[in-house]
């Protein structure tokens, strides 16, 4: 037992039973109101398990090879344990993980530096800064809500594209992008209740989720918006985004071709959002052209 | 990607901690594609500690510091770029040797690049900063 319980799998346990135990804490504590998954949690989190590896394994003389190998199993740990203790999606966690890799290694580094020098002024500074930082990102509000536009020209009448805009029968094409190829649920079919303002609108996806969407502007061959009020209750999504609205608008051309675009709404509950949010517009961007390429491909027969 | 991220997304440098993140991304890479190249660095990393009042950080963009007291000599990228200040006649010369680069970012200034592509590159390595280093101390 003595044997199992050496420095270096110290140096993976108690980073990450600390790391949960700080996650779960702050969920106990409910210091984010809507839930919001924060900044701390994905950056200063693996950088302290970062630093509390080193100090496991700072007697160890590893080369940086094996700390940058140690600190992606580190990593793969926590990512398993966020599977298992909170119900993350699988996919959430391929888009989360170089985040947490990235920042484990950094940590690591940055502790091997620390324990290095000896310095207990220093390190009692890094770690103080660490923690204030984490207490002022856990306390604070987080909104962040962003729209993201997309356009394209289809060489067809607004009046023929229309009916395609307001609901489309299923999309057969491929997918095409990459999160939709390894299982992303893509956009599939839109029913609606009826053609005209407050009707009720479904967009389904591909694992058979459904949208639940109200038709709020119902200009014809110009402007439909829909507000979404309800949306599944994926663990991929579930407290990460909100889509809130979306909306198409036609511009005639005056040529014979009209320009379709595409525009949604979104509330994110992940941080940072220099981070999220790339992936965020890329996957609302892939959505939106994969529904006004089949638009297209209607409008055009 | 390197030069890219360096050219084009600078924006990133300030951002707290983003450029040791994304060292730490080439870090990774590194080993997964090069991994013998962060032996290099520890390698030089050891000789250049022997050396008297030397001490190492991380660079503030990303890679490990060397440092003679406060000055610093150099510094190297994960990926093996390694970056000296030298004066302008150094330079030259330095040049005309054919080993290394202009700075891969700040091409007119004194600072060079010297890439990392092999072991027999250490030798070098340690030869430019020793350079440094000796320039930085008999001006102390």
């Amino acid at each position: 037992m003595k044997k199992m319980i050496n420095p270096k799998a110290l140096g993976f346990i108690v980073p990450n039973v600390v790391a949960i135990f700080i996650i779960w804490l702050n969920k106990y504590l409910d210091v984010q109101s809507e839930g919001s998954l924060i900044f701390s949690e994905f950056v200063i989190i693996p950088l302290f398990m970062g630093i509390i590896s080193i100090w496991f394994w700072r007697k160890l003389n590893l080369k940086s090879s094996a700390l940058v190998g140690y600190s992606i199993v580190n990593g793969g740990i926590a990512l398993f344990l966020s599977y298992i203790f909170l119900g993350e999606g699988v996919l959430c966690l391929i888009i989360v993980s170089p985040l947490i890799f990235a920042f484990i290694v950094t940590g690591a580094f940055i502790g091997k530096m620390m324990f290095r020098k000896k310095n207990q002024t220093l390190n009692v500074s890094v770690l103080s800064l660490l923690f204030i930082v984490f207490v002022a990102d856990s306390v604070s509000e987080h909104h962040y809500d962003n729209m993201v536009s997309d356009k394209i020209t289809i060489n067809a009448t607004p009046e023929e594209i229309w009916k395609n805009v307001v609901a489309f029968e299923k999309i057969k094409q491929p997918d095409n992008y990459w999160l939709f190829k390894i299982g992303m649920p893509s956009p599939m079919q839109t029913t609606v209740t009826a053609y005209k303002n407050g009707a009720g609108r479904k967009c389904i996806f591909s694992n058979g989720y459904i949208f639940d969407e109200k038709i709020v502007a119902f200009d014809i061959n110009k402007n439909l918006t829909f507000d979404i009020v309800n949306q599944p209750l994926d663990p991929e999504i579930m407290g990460h985004i909100d889509i809130t609205r979306g909306q198409f608008l036609l511009k005639d051309n005056g040529n014979g071709t009209t320009t379709l675009i595409g525009n949604s709404w979104y509330k994110l509950h992940v941080f940072p959002v220099w981070y999220y949010d790339l992936w965020a517009e890329s996957i609302t961007r892939n959505v939106h052209l994969r529904v006004m390429d089949h638009i297209k491909v209607l409008s055009e027969k | 990607m390197f030069a890219f991220v360096v050219k084009r997304l600078s924006f990133l440098k300030s951002i707290p901690l983003a450029a040791l993140a994304f060292d730490s991304g080439i870090k990774i890479w590194t080993l997964l594609t090069k991994s013998e190249r962060l032996d290099w660095i520890d390698e030089i990393e050891e000789e250049v500690l022997t050396w008297e009042h030397v001490n190492i950080q991380l660079h503030k963009f990303g890679g490990t510091q060397f440092n003679f007291g406060e000055k610093e000599i150099g510094h190297i990228h994960s990926n093996g770029i390694l970056d000296i200040l030298f004066n302008k006649e150094v330079k030259k010369r330095l040049l005309n040797e054919g080993k290394v680069k202009d700075h891969h970012v700040f091409k007119k200034s004194g600072w060079i690049s010297f890439y990392l592509q092999s072991k027999d590159d250490i030798t070098y390595a340690n030869y430019l900063l020793k350079e440094a280093y000796l320039n930085l101390k008999n001006n102390a």
